[in-house]
């Protein structure tokens, strides 16, 4: 994008890399040339044999060095997945072993890989996890997307947990929520990656072609929303859940920005002068931000977002020059499409707003108190899935002593020293 | 399960489910994402190519650019290129409809209403 027209000449009169032969002759020969036996009588790609439930017995350090090679792990030390190990994960669900539940590629169009209870349970013992994280890890498998969707844009993505279950098996979504701490969140988005390695079917280079990819695929920024001191309802209650159900959210996009501070007003602004964001964003505020929203006259999050969404404008001319909108953009502003077609012939300087809706826009809280700063990603939000449907009837299957963090310093009367009078309206939380 | 000191360990990776992805409709948003369940399953039939034209002289190309930032420029220059080199083929450029990931049988249809002998599609530039 954005090369001149004698380089684009050089591009056509030149080789093509891969066979070193001269590209537009490539192309008339493909054209013109005679399809040859095989092109006339093509015959059907041969199938990938079904494979083995149990690797052939290795020592230790043989396996480990034969899940490196196969591509199989993250690059960071892994569990074996023993017998006896993924019994002992599947006792953190009711469901049985060879219930399938789903499938995953992570193109659109190559062969999907099916995934069982047993498979998911796999990857689960891999990523460190305990039978306790296994309902969550579940539902992540059951939204059969992958966290690492191959693009050559390299995506990034994000995976927020609400409802009771945050608690019971000691995620963190306070302070350092998204910092490297504490097990749950880390074991949890780690099994996303892992799946999406194995059940996706990812090989760089081969199928997954982000060109330097991305460094959130290794957590995905797996952690809790800080229901507890939120003055907005949970985001899992926004999307129709019940207050008391528990679900993890996924989001996807590409830019993070993690110093935001101030009032709406700034997070419109930011929004507005980063024009390689996407057109989805999704602030993961501290609760003493939501909390100052709510000072600023915002009942819900939603209202927020409707404010920021028509408060922040770019002049068409820098849209336009924006690869990451335009890309998308400019071939519908040649069909007529609007609003594109409109603002394709506007002058540069005329402002437009190009986050059209306040559903664009997504509010997370997170964090600690320590300071009322925010995140701005371009992440939209892509699905829920209910993680109870995963749970034992007999309760989270805990350890006799859960692995927990250091419990953090927090805030013990909610407010954190904002003056009672400037709160006068705070609504019930949803978990009161 | 440990055995004079090996051990057994089960294969992390997915089964084949013979259930492949297929594009997005036209009326996609840029952002959408495929449901797996309900593509079509079922054995896979191999398609034939299209019969070769064995050459392009006074023959119709169509230059199809996909949506890419910069394809378009780069099907106008491949346009050029054979206004200039084979002067005896037409070429016509035309954006394929909705966004890059999207298919779009209407142009596909009216590329061989139109009497279209073949079409290059591209994202280059």
């Amino acid at each position: 994008m954005g090369m001149s027209r004698t380089v684009l000449r050089q591009y056509i009169e030149g080789n093509n890399p891969i066979t070193a032969r001269p590209f537009i002759q490539e192309v008339v020969e493909a054209l013109t040339l005679p399809l040859t036996e095989k092109e006339k009588h093509p015959t059907a790609a041969p199938r990938k044999p079904r494979r083995p439930r149990l690797l052939p017995a290795a020592t230790a350090e043989d396996l480990y060095r034969q899940f490196v090679e196969n591509g199989w792990t993250d690059g960071l030390p892994i569990v074996l997945p023993t017998e006896e190990r993924v019994a002992e994960m599947l006792t953190g669900t009711d469901h049985v072993p060879d219930e399938i539940v789903g499938r995953m590629c992570v193109t659109t169009h190559q062969e999907r890989l099916e995934y069982t209870v047993e498979k998911v349970a796999v990857i689960a013992v891999m990523a460190g996890a305990r039978p306790e994280h296994f309902p969550v890890i579940l539902a992540l498998a059951e939204s059969q997307e992958p966290s690492m969707p191959s693009s050559t844009t390299s995506w990034g993505r994000m995976m927020v947990v609400n409802g009771p279950i945050r608690n019971e098996i000691g995620m963190n979504y306070g302070t350092a929520a998204l910092s490297p701490f504490n097990l749950a969140n880390s074991v949890i988005g780690r099994a996303w990656t892992l799946m999406s390695i194995n059940f996706g079917d990812a090989r760089a280079g081969e199928n997954f072609m982000a060109s330097f990819g991305h460094n959130l695929n290794y957590n995905n920024m797996c952690c809790g929303e800080n229901e507890e001191l939120s003055v907005f309802e949970p985001f899992h209650v926004q999307k129709g859940f019940r207050p008391d159900e528990s679900v993890v959210s996924l989001f996807r996009g590409w830019n993070m920005l993690n110093f935001g501070l101030g009032p709406a007003k700034e997070m419109a602004h930011v929004i507005s002068t980063f024009g390689s964001m996407g057109t989805s964003i999704t602030f993961v505020v501290d609760p003493l931000v939501a909390k100052n929203l709510r000072v600023e006259g915002f009942k819900t999050k939603q209202d927020a977002c409707k404010w920021i969404v028509e408060n922040s404008h770019v002049p068409a001319g820098h849209y336009w020059e924006g690869q990451m909108q335009s890309g998308f953009a400019r071939g519908l502003a040649q069909q007529g499409i609007e609003p594109f077609a409109t603002w394709a012939k506007l002058p540069n300087d005329a402002l437009i707003a190009p986050r059209r809706s306040a559903d664009d826009l997504n509010i997370l809280v997170v964090g600690g108190e320590t300071n009322p700063m925010w995140i701005t990603t371009d992440f939209a939000y892509t699905r829920s899935v209910s993680v109870d449907k995963w749970r034992p009837k007999c309760g989270i299957r805990r350890d006799a002593k859960p692995l927990r963090m250091p419990e953090p310093v927090t805030c013990k009367d909610g407010a954190c020293g904002i003056p009672e009078a400037a709160l006068p309206t705070l609504p019930a939380t949803a978990t009161d | 399960m440990e055995q004079h000191g090996k051990l057994t360990v089960l294969d992390p990776h997915g089964q084949p489910s013979g259930i492949f992805g297929r594009r997005l409709d036209a009326q996609s948003k840029p952002g959408d994402i495929l449901d797996p369940v309900a593509q079509p399953s079922g054995d896979l039939k191999p398609l034939s190519m299209a019969p070769r034209t064995g050459s392009l002289d006074g023959k119709t190309v169509y230059l199809v650019e996909t949506g890419f930032a910069g394809s378009l420029e780069f099907m106008q220059e491949l346009q050029d290129w054979f206004s200039e080199q084979m002067p005896s083929v037409k070429t016509v450029v035309r954006h394929k409809r909705g966004t890059m990931f999207t298919d779009d049988p209407e142009l596909w249809m009216e590329m061989k209403s139109r009497g279209a002998h073949a079409a290059i599609l591209g994202v280059g530039g």
